[in-house]
C-alpha cells in the first residue's frame, strides 16, 4: 500500500508543471528545497536520534560554496552544486567528529551555537559575502521554471533514494539500535563512531545539495537562510509529516509550504499557526500526522476486511 | 576609567543575566531538560510588564502582578506538554522535550509578532535618570533592575536552601526516585520548578525591558546567553550559573572594547559567547561546577 501511495505521488509530482504555471510552479520549486531538507533532517533526528539545529547552516554552506565556485571560478552550475554538497559533507564530518561524545541537549546546543556563529560570520564579513544584502548568483537554465522544477524533483528523488538505501541496509538498523541505546549497540559490536559520522556526513551532503539548488533557482543567497526561524520551519515540517519517515517529512514540507500560500491572508499569523500545529502534533500524534493516518487506515481496512469472516 | 565603567556595567548586567539563567538551570536540574523556549518566556515577561504598565497600573504593582501570571503560564505548559510523557515513561523522552520546547519557542515568538508588531517597545523604568558615584555614571533604570534582581536571587536562594519546599526541589534534582520514597511529590515539584524557572526568566525580561528594548525577537539572543551561562557554570548548578553570568557579562563588555574595528566588534559581540559555549562543551562538558553526567 505504501508503494502504491509513493507511485501515485510520483505521478502527481511529474504532472505538476502541466497543471500549475508561474507562481504555483515557483511554490513547487521552493517546496522541493524544503522537502529535501526536511527528509534529510528526519533521518538525522528521527532515525539516528541526533537532534541537530545546524541543518539550515549546512544548506547555507552548500549555497555559498556553490555560489562562490560559479562566480569566482566560473564552474558550470551542476559541478558547483556538487562541490557545495562536498563542502557541506566535510563540515558535517567535522561537526560530527567534534560532537561524538555529546548526546541529547548537549548536541542540540552545540549545533545551535555553530549555526548562529556561522550566521553572524556571514553577516559580518561583508567583503566576502555581501553581508545581509545577499550574494547574487546565476540562475540554473536561465531561470526556466519548468526545467528548474524537474531538476529539483530529480535531486529530491536521488537524495531520498540514497537516504532510503542507507536506512534499508544494515546501517539503518545500526542507527536505530544506536538511537535506542548507544552503549548497548556498541557492546553488540556496532561501530557507533563510524555510523554516527556517516549519518552526519550523508545528511549534511543532502542539505548542502539542497542549499546549492535553492541558490541557483532563487538567484540570491543571504544569511536569512540560516536563521533559527528557518530551522524551526524545517523542524515543524518534519514533525508534522512524521519525524521517523523520510517521505512523511517531505510531504510535511510540501503541506506546510502549500498551507503558507493558502494562509497568505493571515500572513503574520501563519508561523504561530505552524507552531501550534507542531505542538498539537507532538502531543496527540508524536509519530506525525501521515504515519498516524496510515496506521488508522490500516486498522480500519483490517476491521472492514475481517468483518465478513465473523 | 573606561575599564572601571565597563566593569560596573558588567556587574549590573551580570546580575540580570544571573536571574534569567537561574531559571534555566533550575528547570534543567529538576526536570532534566533544556528549555529551548527560555528566551521566549523572557520576552513574554517583557511584554507582560509593558502591557500592565500600559493599563496605567503603578509600576511596582505591574512588576509584582506579572509574577503569579508568569508562574501560571509555566505551570500550564508543564501540565499540557511535559507531564504526561514523563509519567508514561515515553520512549525517547529527551528528544521529545527538545522538539516540544523548541516548537513552543517558535510559537510564542510568532504569536508576539502579529499581536505586538515587529517594532521595538520600551516599557517605563521604575526610576529614570542616572546615578553618579564619583566619576562613575550608571543609568538608574539598569541599576534598579540589578538591585531588584539581586533581591529576587537572594529570595530564591533562601527558598531553595532554607525552606522545606526548596529542599524538596533540590532533592528531586538529585534523585527523583529517592525523593519519592521519602514522600516528596515528584510530579508537583517538577511543575513548581518549571513554573518558577519561567517566572525567573519573565522577571528578568520585565527588568531588562526598560533597559534594552522589547521586541518579538529579543528572546533568541538572551536565550543563547542563558545557554552559554548555564553550560559554562555547569548544567543544573545554582552557584555555577551565578558565577557564569558574571563571567559572560565581563567577557562581553571587555571583548567589545578590545577589538579595534568598532562595527565588526559590535557584529561579533554575540559570537564571543557562542564560541565560549562550544569550547566549554568540547573541553569540559560538565562546566565549571557541574557534576559529570552519570550514564546508566
Amino acid at each position: 500500500m505504501k508503494r502504491l501511495f509513493a507511485a501515485v505521488l510520483l505521478i502527481l509530482a511529474l504532472a505538476f508543471p502541466y497543471y500549475f504555471k508561474d507562481y504555483w510552479l515557483y511554490v513547487g520549486i521552493i517546496s522541493l528545497y524544503y522537502a529535501m531538507l526536511a527528509s534529510s533532517w528526519s533521518m538525522l533526528a528521527g532515525q539516528a536520534g541526533l537532534i541537530s539545529f545546524a541543518h539550515v547552516a549546512f544548506a547555507g554552506i552548500g549555497a555559498y560554496t556553490s555560489g562562490f565556485f560559479v562566480i569566482h571560478a566560473q564552474f558550470p552550475l551542476p559541478l558547483a552544486m556538487v562541490f557545495g554538497a562536498i563542502a557541506s559533507a566535510i563540515i558535517g564530518f567535522a561537526i560530527g567528529a567534534l560532537t561524538l561524545r555529546m548526546r541529547g541537549p548537549y548536541l542540540a546546543l552545540t549545533t545551535l551555537a555553530f549555526s548562529e556563529i556561522l550566521r553572524i560570520f556571514i553577516t559580518a564579513e561583508y567583503q566576502l559575502t555581501q553581508g545581509s544584502i545577499g550574494l547574487q548568483v546565476p540562475l540554473i537554465f536561465g531561470g526556466n521554471k519548468i526545467y528548474s522544477y524537474y531538476t529539483g524533483l530529480f535531486l529530491f528523488i536521488l537524495c531520498t533514494a540514497v537516504l532510503k538505501l542507507v536506512l534499508q541496509s544494515r546501517v539503518g538498523l545500526f542507527l536505530i539500535a544506536m538511537r535506542e541505546d548507544e552503549d548497548g549497540a556498541a557492546t553488540r559490536g556496532v561501530n557507533t563512531v563510524g555510523y554516527r559520522l556517516l549519518a552526519f556526513v550523508v545528511t549534511s551532503a543532502v542539505a548542502g545539495l539542497a542549499g546549492g539548488y535553492y541558490a541557483h533557482v532563487v538567484g540570491l543567497v543571504s544569511p536569512q537562510m540560516i536563521r533559527l526561524g528557518e530551522m524551526g520551519l524545517i523542524l515543524a515540517m518534519s514533525v508534522f509529516g512524521g519525524v521517523e519517515s523520510l517521505l512523511g517529512a517531505a510531504l510535511g514540507a510540501v503541506a506546510l509550504q502549500a498551507l503558507t500560500e493558502y494562509l497568505r491572508i493571515f500572513a503574520e499569523w501563519r508561523l504561530a499557526i505552524f507552531g501550534a500545529l507542531v505542538l498539537f502534533t507532538l502531543k496527540f500524534a508524536p509519530q506525525g500526522i501521515l504515519p498516524r493516518l496510515f496506521i488508522d487506515v490500516e486498522i480500519f481496512m483490517k476491521r472492514w476486511l475481517d468483518k465478513p469472516e465473523r | 576609567m573606561i575599564y572601571l565603567s565597563q566593569l560596573a556595567n558588567a556587574l549590573v548586567i551580570g546580575t540580570l543575566y544571573a536571574l534569567m539563567s537561574l531559571g534555566l538551570s533550575l528547570i534543567f536540574g529538576v526536570l532534566k531538560l533544556v528549555n529551548f523556549a527560555h528566551g521566549e518566556f523572557l520576552m513574554v515577561g517583557g511584554y507582560l510588564y509593558f502591557l500592565l504598565c500600559a493599563l496605567k497600573l503603578p509600576l511596582w504593582l505591574s512588576l509584582v502582578l506579572s509574577i503569579p501570571l508568569l508562574f501560571l503560564v509555566g505551570f500550564i505548559v508543564e501540565r499540557g506538554f511535559l507531564r504526561s510523557p514523563y509519567q508514561k515513561k515515553m520512549a525517547r523522552y529527551d528528544e521529545y522535550v527538545i522538539l516540544v520546547t523548541f516548537a513552543l519557542g517558535i510559537f510564542l515568538q510568532n504569536l508576539a509578532l502579529p499581536i505586538f508588531g515587529p517594532y521595538n517597545r520600551q516599557a517605563q523604568p521604575l526610576f529614570q535618570g542616572s546615578v553618579r558615584l564619583g566619576e562613575l555614571v550608571i543609568g538608574a533604570d539598569r541599576l534598579t533592575g540589578a538591585i531588584i534582581a539581586f533581591f529576587v536571587i537572594g529570595g530564591l536562594l533562601f527558598f531553595l536552601y532554607r525552606t522545606y519546599y526548596g529542599k524538596g526541589l533540590r532533592a528531586v534534582a538529585q534523585s527523583p526516585a529517592a525523593a519519592s520514597i521519602v514522600g516528596i511529590k515528584v510530579l508537583r515539584m517538577r511543575a513548581v520548578a518549571f513554573g518558577l524557572g519561567i517566572t525567573l526568566a519573565g522577571i528578568a525580561g520585565a527588568l531588562l525591558g526598560p533597559v534594552f528594548l522589547v521586541n518579538p525577537e529579543m528572546g533568541t539572543s538572551f536565550a543563547v546567553k542563558a545557554f552559554v551561562i548555564v553550560v559554562l557554570g555547569g548544567m543544573g548548578s545554582i552557584k555555577g550559573s551565578i558565577i557564569g553570568a558574571y563571567i559572560l557579562a565581563i567577557v562581553e563588555s571587555f571583548g567589545s572594547i578590545l577589538l579595534l574595528d568598532p562595527s565588526r566588534a559590535l557584529a561579533y559581540k554575540d559570537a564571543y559567547g557562542l564560541l565560549l559555549l562550544v569550547i566549554v562543551l568540547l573541553l569540559r562538558p560538565q562546566g565549571l561546577f557541574g557534576e559529570k553526567e552519570r550514564r546508566a
